[in-house]
Protein backbone atom coordinates (compact mmCIF):
# COMPACT_ATOMS: atom_id res chain seq x y z
CA UNK A 1 0.00 0.00 0.00
CA UNK A 2 2.86 2.23 0.89
CA UNK A 3 4.19 1.82 -2.82
CA UNK A 4 1.17 2.02 -3.89
CA UNK A 5 0.80 5.69 -2.25
CA UNK A 6 4.23 6.57 -3.28
CA UNK A 7 3.01 5.38 -7.23
CA UNK A 8 -0.13 7.69 -6.78
CA UNK A 9 1.84 10.56 -5.23
CA UNK A 10 4.35 10.42 -7.58
CA UNK A 11 2.28 10.78 -10.65
CA UNK A 12 0.23 13.17 -9.15
CA UNK A 13 3.63 15.34 -8.72
CA UNK A 14 4.70 14.70 -12.39
CA UNK A 15 0.73 15.95 -13.41
CA UNK A 16 1.65 19.23 -11.80
CA UNK A 17 4.98 19.74 -13.25
CA UNK A 18 3.16 18.88 -16.49
CA UNK A 19 1.12 21.31 -15.83
CA UNK A 20 3.70 24.09 -14.99
CA UNK A 21 5.74 23.73 -17.63
CA UNK A 22 3.66 23.35 -20.37
CA UNK A 23 2.98 26.17 -22.28
CA UNK A 24 -1.08 26.23 -23.79
CA UNK A 25 -0.95 27.17 -27.82
CA UNK A 26 -3.61 29.32 -28.86
CA UNK A 27 -4.36 29.66 -32.86
CA UNK A 28 -4.19 32.74 -34.36
CA UNK A 29 -7.79 34.24 -35.03
CA UNK A 30 -8.52 34.09 -38.59
CA UNK A 31 -10.37 37.08 -40.28
CA UNK A 32 -12.42 37.54 -43.83
CA UNK A 33 -12.18 41.11 -45.28
CA UNK A 34 -15.53 42.55 -44.86
CA UNK A 35 -16.63 43.94 -48.67
CA UNK A 36 -19.71 45.55 -46.78
CA UNK A 37 -17.49 47.54 -44.34
CA UNK A 38 -14.41 48.39 -45.82
CA UNK A 39 -13.05 50.96 -48.02
CA UNK A 40 -10.16 50.94 -50.44
CA UNK A 41 -9.77 54.50 -52.19
CA UNK A 42 -7.06 56.26 -53.57
CA UNK A 43 -6.17 60.13 -54.96
CA UNK A 44 -3.98 61.70 -56.96
CA UNK A 45 -3.19 64.95 -58.46
CA UNK A 46 -4.73 66.91 -61.73
CA UNK A 47 -2.46 69.19 -63.41
CA UNK A 48 -0.97 69.98 -59.88
CA UNK A 49 -4.34 71.82 -58.42
CA UNK A 50 -6.71 69.57 -57.66
CA UNK A 51 -6.94 65.73 -56.56
CA UNK A 52 -9.02 63.21 -58.75
CA UNK A 53 -10.36 60.69 -56.18
CA UNK A 54 -11.46 56.99 -56.87
CA UNK A 55 -11.87 53.58 -55.10
CA UNK A 56 -11.67 50.04 -55.71
CA UNK A 57 -15.24 48.10 -55.46
CA UNK A 58 -14.00 44.62 -55.76
CA UNK A 59 -11.61 43.99 -52.95
CA UNK A 60 -10.70 40.59 -51.14
CA UNK A 61 -8.50 39.29 -48.25
CA UNK A 62 -7.82 37.25 -45.06
CA UNK A 63 -5.60 38.09 -41.84
CA UNK A 64 -4.75 36.25 -39.22
CA UNK A 65 -3.50 37.98 -35.90
CA UNK A 66 -1.89 35.61 -33.39
CA UNK A 67 -2.36 38.25 -30.06
CA UNK A 68 0.12 35.95 -27.68
CA UNK A 69 2.75 36.47 -30.91
CA UNK A 70 2.01 39.28 -33.05
CA UNK A 71 5.06 38.40 -35.59
CA UNK A 72 3.20 35.61 -36.02
CA UNK A 73 0.24 37.60 -37.89
CA UNK A 74 -0.35 37.78 -41.07
CA UNK A 75 -2.29 40.36 -43.68
CA UNK A 76 -3.09 39.70 -47.25
CA UNK A 77 -5.47 41.55 -49.68
CA UNK A 78 -6.04 41.36 -53.57
CA UNK A 79 -7.48 44.57 -55.46
CA UNK A 80 -9.53 43.63 -58.70
CA UNK A 81 -7.86 46.75 -60.75
CA UNK A 82 -11.13 46.06 -62.93
CA UNK A 83 -13.09 47.50 -60.31
CA UNK A 84 -11.61 51.07 -60.31
CA UNK A 85 -14.47 53.72 -59.78
CA UNK A 86 -13.71 57.33 -60.04
CA UNK A 87 -17.73 58.44 -60.14
CA UNK A 88 -17.09 58.79 -64.11
CA UNK A 89 -17.58 55.77 -66.44
CA UNK A 90 -15.43 57.51 -69.04
CA UNK A 91 -12.21 58.09 -67.06
CA UNK A 92 -12.71 54.48 -65.37
CA UNK A 93 -12.51 53.04 -69.12
CA UNK A 94 -9.74 55.01 -69.69
CA UNK A 95 -7.81 54.04 -66.46
CA UNK A 96 -8.51 50.29 -67.43
CA UNK A 97 -6.13 50.45 -70.33
CA UNK A 98 -2.44 49.85 -70.92
CA UNK A 99 -1.54 53.58 -70.90
CA UNK A 100 -2.81 53.12 -66.85
CA UNK A 101 -3.60 50.10 -64.85
CA UNK A 102 -3.64 47.72 -68.38
CA UNK A 103 -6.20 45.55 -66.27
CA UNK A 104 -6.35 42.76 -69.06
CA UNK A 105 -2.67 42.27 -68.31
CA UNK A 106 -2.39 43.50 -64.78
CA UNK A 107 -5.96 42.12 -63.52
CA UNK A 108 -4.87 42.26 -59.62
CA UNK A 109 -3.22 44.62 -56.79
CA UNK A 110 -1.78 42.28 -54.06
CA UNK A 111 -0.56 42.87 -50.60
CA UNK A 112 0.93 40.00 -48.76
CA UNK A 113 2.67 40.38 -45.39
CA UNK A 114 6.00 39.00 -44.78
CA UNK A 115 6.75 40.51 -41.06
CA UNK A 116 4.44 41.76 -38.56
CA UNK A 117 5.43 44.10 -35.67
CA UNK A 118 2.96 45.24 -32.83
CA UNK A 119 3.00 48.77 -32.07
CA UNK A 120 1.48 51.32 -29.82
CA UNK A 121 -2.30 50.93 -31.30
CA UNK A 122 -1.95 48.61 -33.91
CA UNK A 123 0.59 46.84 -36.06
CA UNK A 124 3.60 47.59 -38.20
CA UNK A 125 3.16 45.33 -41.08
CA UNK A 126 5.94 44.74 -44.27
CA UNK A 127 5.42 42.92 -47.49
CA UNK A 128 5.52 42.71 -50.83
CA UNK A 129 3.15 45.40 -52.56
CA UNK A 130 2.44 44.26 -56.26
CA UNK A 131 1.33 46.41 -58.80
CA UNK A 132 1.18 46.42 -62.84
CA UNK A 133 3.49 43.53 -62.96
CA UNK A 134 5.85 45.09 -60.59
CA UNK A 135 6.79 43.84 -56.85
CA UNK A 136 8.31 45.94 -53.99
CA UNK A 137 8.78 45.69 -50.01
CA UNK A 138 6.90 48.34 -48.59
CA UNK A 139 5.95 48.84 -44.67
CA UNK A 140 2.39 50.22 -43.52
CA UNK A 141 1.35 50.88 -40.13
CA UNK A 142 -2.18 49.37 -39.34
CA UNK A 143 -4.05 51.23 -36.97
CA UNK A 144 -6.48 49.61 -34.72
CA UNK A 145 -6.73 45.77 -34.22
CA UNK A 146 -9.71 45.86 -31.26
CA UNK A 147 -12.21 42.65 -31.55
CA UNK A 148 -15.80 43.78 -31.02
CA UNK A 149 -18.22 41.15 -30.95
CA UNK A 150 -21.87 41.69 -32.62
CA UNK A 151 -24.75 39.70 -33.06
CA UNK A 152 -22.19 36.48 -32.07
CA UNK A 153 -20.17 38.06 -34.87
CA UNK A 154 -16.52 38.75 -33.73
CA UNK A 155 -15.26 41.94 -35.98
CA UNK A 156 -11.77 43.71 -36.06
CA UNK A 157 -11.09 46.68 -37.76
CA UNK A 158 -7.83 48.49 -38.94
CA UNK A 159 -6.67 51.78 -41.20
CA UNK A 160 -3.88 52.49 -43.07
CA UNK A 161 -2.57 55.05 -45.60
CA UNK A 162 0.42 55.30 -48.06
CA UNK A 163 1.73 56.57 -50.79
CA UNK A 164 3.16 55.46 -53.77
CA UNK A 165 4.42 56.35 -56.98
CA UNK A 166 3.54 55.26 -60.06
CA UNK A 167 6.48 55.09 -61.63
CA UNK A 168 7.88 52.97 -59.32
CA UNK A 169 5.54 50.24 -60.67
CA UNK A 170 6.45 49.71 -63.88
CA UNK A 171 3.82 52.84 -65.27
CA UNK A 172 3.94 54.78 -68.68
CA UNK A 173 6.12 57.54 -67.71
CA UNK A 174 4.37 58.94 -70.81
CA UNK A 175 1.04 58.99 -69.28
CA UNK A 176 2.65 60.61 -66.19
CA UNK A 177 1.66 64.72 -66.08
CA UNK A 178 -1.90 65.82 -66.21
CA UNK A 179 -2.12 63.05 -63.67
CA UNK A 180 0.69 62.91 -60.74
CA UNK A 181 2.81 60.39 -60.04
CA UNK A 182 2.13 60.01 -56.81
CA UNK A 183 -0.86 58.69 -55.20
CA UNK A 184 -2.32 58.21 -51.90
CA UNK A 185 -4.03 54.90 -50.83
CA UNK A 186 -6.48 54.91 -47.99
CA UNK A 187 -7.46 51.40 -46.72
CA UNK A 188 -10.08 50.89 -44.14
CA UNK A 189 -10.94 46.84 -43.34
CA UNK A 190 -13.10 45.16 -40.95
CA UNK A 191 -12.18 41.59 -40.77
CA UNK A 192 -14.95 39.11 -40.15
CA UNK A 193 -13.62 35.61 -37.71
CA UNK A 194 -15.05 32.35 -39.32
CA UNK B 1 8.87 60.25 -87.71
CA UNK B 2 10.70 62.17 -90.80
CA UNK B 3 13.91 60.85 -89.22
CA UNK B 4 12.44 57.17 -89.32
CA UNK B 5 11.42 57.48 -93.03
CA UNK B 6 14.71 59.31 -93.98
CA UNK B 7 16.52 56.30 -92.20
CA UNK B 8 14.66 53.87 -93.83
CA UNK B 9 15.20 55.62 -97.45
CA UNK B 10 18.88 55.63 -96.77
CA UNK B 11 19.37 52.56 -96.11
CA UNK B 12 17.83 51.04 -98.70
CA UNK B 13 19.10 53.51 -101.58
CA UNK B 14 22.95 52.55 -99.87
CA UNK B 15 22.13 48.79 -99.99
CA UNK B 16 20.78 48.55 -103.63
CA UNK B 17 23.93 51.50 -104.73
CA UNK B 18 26.16 48.50 -103.77
CA UNK B 19 24.72 45.91 -105.75
CA UNK B 20 25.68 45.99 -109.87
CA UNK B 21 22.52 44.31 -110.47
CA UNK B 22 19.09 44.61 -108.44
CA UNK B 23 16.90 41.63 -108.81
CA UNK B 24 13.64 40.75 -106.45
CA UNK B 25 15.48 39.32 -103.81
CA UNK B 26 17.90 42.29 -102.94
CA UNK B 27 15.25 44.43 -103.41
CA UNK B 28 12.88 42.76 -100.57
CA UNK B 29 16.34 42.64 -98.38
CA UNK B 30 16.98 45.88 -98.48
CA UNK B 31 13.42 46.69 -97.82
CA UNK B 32 13.12 44.56 -94.71
CA UNK B 33 16.71 46.28 -93.72
CA UNK B 34 15.23 49.43 -94.25
CA UNK B 35 12.09 48.59 -92.38
CA UNK B 36 13.48 47.17 -89.45
CA UNK B 37 16.39 50.23 -89.07
CA UNK B 38 13.51 52.84 -89.57
CA UNK B 39 11.30 50.94 -86.92
CA UNK B 40 13.93 50.83 -84.40
CA UNK B 41 14.75 54.63 -84.79
CA UNK B 42 11.10 55.34 -84.82
CA UNK B 43 9.85 54.16 -81.70
CA UNK B 44 13.19 55.59 -80.15
CA UNK B 45 12.20 59.15 -80.67
CA UNK B 46 8.39 58.36 -80.12
CA UNK B 47 10.20 57.22 -76.51
CA UNK B 48 7.68 54.83 -76.68
CA UNK B 49 9.43 53.19 -73.20
CA UNK B 50 9.81 49.60 -74.50
CA UNK B 51 11.01 46.58 -71.88
CA UNK B 52 12.69 43.37 -71.92
CA UNK B 53 10.87 41.22 -71.03
CA UNK B 54 7.98 42.57 -72.76
CA UNK B 55 5.47 43.34 -69.97
CA UNK B 56 2.41 44.18 -72.16
CA UNK B 57 0.87 44.02 -75.46
CA UNK B 58 2.63 46.54 -77.19
CA UNK B 59 5.85 45.16 -76.12
CA UNK B 60 5.27 42.31 -77.16
CA UNK B 61 4.27 43.10 -80.78
CA UNK B 62 7.67 45.39 -81.19
CA UNK B 63 10.07 43.36 -79.20
CA UNK B 64 9.00 39.71 -80.49
CA UNK B 65 6.15 40.00 -83.46
CA UNK B 66 7.64 42.46 -85.31
CA UNK B 67 11.57 41.04 -85.59
CA UNK B 68 9.61 37.37 -86.67
CA UNK B 69 8.01 38.87 -89.39
CA UNK B 70 10.96 40.91 -90.61
CA UNK B 71 12.79 37.47 -90.51
CA UNK B 72 10.28 35.73 -91.49
CA UNK B 73 9.97 37.76 -94.84
CA UNK B 74 13.95 38.09 -94.97
CA UNK B 75 13.72 34.34 -95.26
CA UNK B 76 10.80 34.03 -97.87
CA UNK B 77 12.53 36.82 -100.19
CA UNK B 78 14.92 34.31 -101.31
CA UNK B 79 14.99 32.73 -103.89
CA UNK B 80 16.21 29.21 -103.39
CA UNK B 81 13.45 29.19 -100.47
CA UNK B 82 10.61 27.57 -102.00
CA UNK B 83 7.34 29.18 -102.01
CA UNK B 84 5.53 26.73 -100.13
CA UNK B 85 8.00 26.59 -97.00
CA UNK B 86 7.72 30.41 -96.74
CA UNK B 87 4.20 30.14 -96.99
CA UNK B 88 4.57 27.75 -94.01
CA UNK B 89 6.64 30.32 -92.31
CA UNK B 90 3.85 32.92 -92.62
CA UNK B 91 1.00 30.70 -91.70
CA UNK B 92 3.27 29.49 -88.51
CA UNK B 93 3.56 32.82 -87.76
CA UNK B 94 -0.08 34.70 -88.13
CA UNK B 95 -1.15 31.77 -86.13
CA UNK B 96 1.16 32.40 -83.60
CA UNK B 97 0.66 36.30 -83.45
CA UNK B 98 -2.39 36.33 -81.27
CA UNK B 99 -0.98 33.82 -79.11
CA UNK B 100 2.56 35.82 -78.69
CA UNK B 101 0.14 39.29 -78.08
CA UNK B 102 -2.19 38.10 -75.58
CA UNK B 103 0.87 36.02 -73.39
CA UNK B 104 0.02 36.77 -69.79
CA UNK B 105 -2.73 38.35 -70.23
CA UNK B 106 -6.16 37.19 -68.19
CA UNK B 107 -7.76 36.06 -71.34
CA UNK B 108 -5.36 32.97 -71.07
CA UNK B 109 -5.20 32.87 -67.50
CA UNK B 110 -7.27 30.11 -65.57
CA UNK B 111 -8.52 32.62 -63.72
CA UNK B 112 -9.73 34.60 -66.29
CA UNK B 113 -12.96 35.49 -68.03
CA UNK B 114 -12.08 32.92 -71.18
CA UNK B 115 -12.11 29.35 -71.00
CA UNK B 116 -9.58 27.35 -72.52
CA UNK B 117 -11.80 26.71 -75.71
CA UNK B 118 -12.74 30.26 -75.88
CA UNK B 119 -9.01 31.49 -76.37
CA UNK B 120 -7.62 28.75 -78.02
CA UNK B 121 -11.00 29.40 -80.89
CA UNK B 122 -10.47 32.79 -80.78
CA UNK B 123 -6.40 32.49 -81.17
CA UNK B 124 -6.86 30.13 -84.17
CA UNK B 125 -10.07 32.48 -86.07
CA UNK B 126 -8.15 35.58 -85.19
CA UNK B 127 -4.16 33.95 -86.62
CA UNK B 128 -6.14 32.48 -89.97
CA UNK B 129 -7.66 35.80 -90.48
CA UNK B 130 -4.59 37.32 -90.46
CA UNK B 131 -2.93 34.48 -92.59
CA UNK B 132 -6.17 35.25 -95.12
CA UNK B 133 -5.41 39.14 -95.37
CA UNK B 134 -1.97 37.96 -95.40
CA UNK B 135 -2.39 35.63 -98.33
CA UNK B 136 -5.04 38.04 -100.72
CA UNK B 137 -2.69 40.95 -100.58
CA UNK B 138 0.14 39.20 -101.07
CA UNK B 139 -1.51 37.65 -104.22
CA UNK B 140 -2.87 41.03 -105.24
CA UNK B 141 0.76 42.33 -105.19
CA UNK B 142 2.13 39.92 -107.27
CA UNK B 143 -0.96 39.79 -109.80
CA UNK B 144 -0.68 43.45 -110.62
CA UNK B 145 1.26 45.53 -107.94
CA UNK B 146 1.16 49.02 -107.60
CA UNK B 147 2.37 51.68 -105.15
CA UNK B 148 -1.20 51.96 -104.21
CA UNK B 149 -1.33 48.42 -102.50
CA UNK B 150 1.80 49.73 -100.02
CA UNK B 151 0.07 53.46 -99.78
CA UNK B 152 -3.91 52.05 -99.03
CA UNK B 153 -1.92 49.46 -96.14
CA UNK B 154 -0.40 52.93 -94.70
CA UNK B 155 -3.77 54.77 -94.39
CA UNK B 156 -5.41 51.43 -92.81
CA UNK B 157 -2.50 51.21 -90.03
CA UNK B 158 -2.44 54.92 -89.78
CA UNK B 159 -6.33 54.89 -89.09
CA UNK B 160 -5.73 51.92 -86.58
CA UNK B 161 -3.77 54.15 -85.01
CA UNK B 162 -6.20 56.99 -84.62
CA UNK B 163 -9.05 54.64 -83.46
CA UNK B 164 -7.07 53.16 -80.79
CA UNK B 165 -5.71 56.35 -80.27
CA UNK B 166 -9.74 57.35 -79.92
CA UNK B 167 -10.83 54.52 -78.10
CA UNK B 168 -8.62 55.75 -74.90
CA UNK B 169 -5.19 53.68 -75.94
CA UNK B 170 -3.07 56.84 -76.82
CA UNK B 171 0.49 55.02 -76.42
CA UNK B 172 -1.04 52.00 -78.48
CA UNK B 173 -2.46 54.55 -81.24
CA UNK B 174 1.56 56.61 -81.53
CA UNK B 175 2.85 53.21 -82.06
CA UNK B 176 1.19 53.01 -85.61
CA UNK B 177 3.45 56.01 -86.65
CA UNK B 178 6.78 54.62 -87.44
CA UNK B 179 5.22 51.72 -89.00
CA UNK B 180 3.33 54.55 -91.59
CA UNK B 181 6.23 56.77 -92.03
CA UNK B 182 8.85 53.17 -92.77
CA UNK B 183 6.69 51.14 -94.92
CA UNK B 184 5.66 54.75 -96.96
CA UNK B 185 9.47 55.54 -97.30
CA UNK B 186 10.32 52.20 -98.23
CA UNK B 187 7.70 52.03 -100.31
CA UNK B 188 8.63 55.30 -102.37
CA UNK B 189 12.52 54.89 -102.32
CA UNK B 190 12.11 50.96 -104.00
CA UNK B 191 9.88 53.22 -106.52
CA UNK B 192 12.48 55.79 -107.77
CA UNK B 193 15.38 52.40 -107.83
CA UNK B 194 12.72 50.79 -110.15
CA UNK B 195 12.04 53.76 -112.14
CA UNK B 196 15.44 55.87 -112.13
CA UNK B 197 17.84 52.78 -112.52
CA UNK B 198 15.95 50.35 -114.60
CA UNK B 199 18.68 49.39 -116.16
CA UNK B 200 20.65 47.49 -113.22
CA UNK B 201 17.10 45.95 -112.32
CA UNK B 202 16.39 42.59 -113.64
CA UNK B 203 12.57 42.05 -112.55
CA UNK B 204 9.14 41.16 -114.56
CA UNK B 205 7.41 44.30 -113.69
CA UNK B 206 9.26 46.91 -112.08
CA UNK B 207 6.65 49.52 -112.41
CA UNK B 208 4.38 47.87 -110.07
CA UNK B 209 6.63 45.96 -108.13
CA UNK B 210 5.77 45.35 -104.22
CA UNK B 211 8.33 43.79 -102.41
CA UNK B 212 6.80 41.13 -99.97
CA UNK B 213 8.48 42.78 -97.33
CA UNK B 214 6.43 45.89 -96.94
CA UNK B 215 2.88 43.89 -97.53
CA UNK B 216 4.13 41.62 -94.85
CA UNK B 217 5.52 43.97 -92.40
CA UNK B 218 2.24 45.97 -93.18
CA UNK B 219 -0.06 43.45 -92.78
CA UNK B 220 1.24 41.94 -89.29
CA UNK B 221 1.68 45.57 -87.44
CA UNK B 222 -1.86 46.14 -89.04
CA UNK B 223 -3.59 42.98 -87.51
CA UNK B 224 -1.48 43.63 -84.59
CA UNK B 225 -2.44 46.88 -83.58
CA UNK B 226 -5.87 46.64 -83.92
CA UNK B 227 -5.65 43.01 -82.12
CA UNK B 228 -3.85 45.09 -79.27
CA UNK B 229 -6.63 47.56 -79.37
CA UNK B 230 -9.52 45.31 -79.21
CA UNK B 231 -8.09 42.72 -76.21
CA UNK B 232 -6.21 45.62 -74.50
CA UNK B 233 -7.68 48.65 -75.22
CA UNK B 234 -11.46 49.73 -76.13
CA UNK B 235 -11.95 49.61 -79.91
CA UNK B 236 -15.28 47.27 -80.63
CA UNK B 237 -14.50 44.20 -82.75
CA UNK B 238 -16.95 46.02 -85.73
CA UNK B 239 -14.49 48.62 -86.63
CA UNK B 240 -11.06 46.88 -85.92
CA UNK B 241 -12.82 44.48 -88.77
CA UNK B 242 -13.35 47.09 -90.72
CA UNK B 243 -10.22 48.43 -91.30
CA UNK B 244 -8.37 45.15 -91.15
CA UNK B 245 -10.43 44.54 -94.28
CA UNK B 246 -10.38 47.45 -95.69
CA UNK B 247 -6.80 47.30 -97.56
CA UNK B 248 -8.63 44.20 -99.60
CA UNK B 249 -11.00 46.74 -101.62
CA UNK B 250 -7.84 46.57 -103.57
CA UNK B 251 -9.16 43.88 -104.86
CA UNK B 252 -12.13 45.56 -106.52
CA UNK B 253 -9.99 47.26 -109.17
CA UNK B 254 -9.50 43.51 -110.87
CA UNK B 255 -13.01 43.33 -111.63
CA UNK B 256 -12.89 43.65 -115.52
CA UNK B 257 -14.60 47.20 -116.26
CA UNK B 258 -11.69 48.15 -114.29
CA UNK B 259 -8.88 45.63 -114.70
CA UNK B 260 -7.24 47.26 -118.08
CA UNK B 261 -7.63 50.65 -117.03
CA UNK B 262 -4.62 53.35 -116.96
CA UNK B 263 -2.43 52.63 -113.76
CA UNK B 264 -3.36 56.00 -112.09
CA UNK B 265 -6.88 55.46 -112.50
CA UNK B 266 -6.95 52.15 -110.88
CA UNK B 267 -4.68 53.82 -107.87
CA UNK B 268 -6.82 56.22 -107.30
CA UNK B 269 -10.02 53.50 -107.45
CA UNK B 270 -7.87 51.86 -104.57
CA UNK B 271 -7.18 54.60 -102.47
CA UNK B 272 -10.71 55.86 -103.10
CA UNK B 273 -12.20 52.95 -101.84
CA UNK B 274 -10.22 51.90 -98.66
CA UNK B 275 -10.63 55.19 -98.16
CA UNK B 276 -13.91 55.13 -97.54
CA UNK B 277 -14.87 52.73 -95.00
CA UNK B 278 -11.68 54.19 -93.47
CA UNK B 279 -13.35 57.55 -92.84
CA UNK B 280 -16.52 56.10 -91.62
CA UNK B 281 -14.74 54.27 -88.84
CA UNK B 282 -12.57 57.39 -88.27
CA UNK B 283 -15.70 59.86 -87.99
CA UNK B 284 -17.48 57.28 -85.62
CA UNK B 285 -14.64 56.98 -83.22
CA UNK B 286 -14.16 60.60 -82.69
CA UNK B 287 -17.77 61.64 -82.48
CA UNK B 288 -17.72 58.55 -79.45
CA UNK B 289 -14.42 60.17 -78.16
CA UNK B 290 -16.02 64.04 -78.43
CA UNK B 291 -19.31 62.19 -76.52
CA UNK B 292 -17.79 60.37 -73.40
CA UNK B 293 -14.34 62.46 -73.16
CA UNK B 294 -15.57 66.19 -73.43
CA UNK B 295 -16.35 66.61 -69.40
CA UNK B 296 -12.57 64.79 -68.70
CA UNK B 297 -10.97 67.71 -71.14
CA UNK B 298 -12.72 70.83 -69.78
CA UNK B 299 -15.37 71.17 -72.36
CA UNK B 300 -18.02 72.97 -70.66
CA UNK B 301 -21.65 71.00 -70.89
CA UNK B 302 -24.60 72.59 -71.54
CA UNK B 303 -28.10 71.94 -69.04
CA UNK B 304 -29.22 69.74 -71.74
CA UNK B 305 -26.54 67.56 -71.22
CA UNK B 306 -24.79 68.29 -74.50
CA UNK B 307 -21.28 69.93 -75.01
CA UNK B 308 -19.81 72.90 -76.24
CA UNK B 309 -16.56 74.12 -76.99
CA UNK B 310 -15.50 77.11 -74.69
CA UNK B 311 -14.51 80.28 -76.57
CA UNK B 312 -12.60 83.19 -75.86
CA UNK B 313 -13.47 86.57 -77.80
CA UNK B 314 -11.28 89.26 -78.10
CA UNK B 315 -13.56 92.47 -77.49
Amino acid sequence: MIRFLSASTQMLVCGAILCVYTTPTFAADEYDYDLVHSSVSFKARHLDIGWIHGRFNDVAGKFSIDREDPSKSTFSLTIKTDSVDTANEARDKHLRQPDYFDTKQYPTIEFKSTSTKAIDGGYEVTGDFTMHGTTNKITIVLMGGKEHSFKNVKRVAFSTELALKRSDYGFDKNAIGAIGDKALIMIDCEGVRK
Amino acid sequence: MGIAAAASVVVVLVMLALSRSINETKLNVACVFGIGIGLAIGNAVLALNLSWPPRNGLDRLLMIVVPAVLGVELIAGFNRVPRVAAWLLRISLSLATPRILLNGSVYLSSSGDWTAWRAGATIVVCGLGLALVWSLLSWLSRRSGGLSISFALCLAIQCSGVAVMLAGYIKGGAAAIPFVATLLAVSLALRVVTKYAASRVEIDKPNGFVAAGIVGVGVVSLFSLLFIGRFFGDISTGPAFTILLAPLLCWTTELPPLRNRKPWFVASCRLALVAIPLLVVVIAGKREFDREMSPLLGKASKNDGTTQQTSHRLS
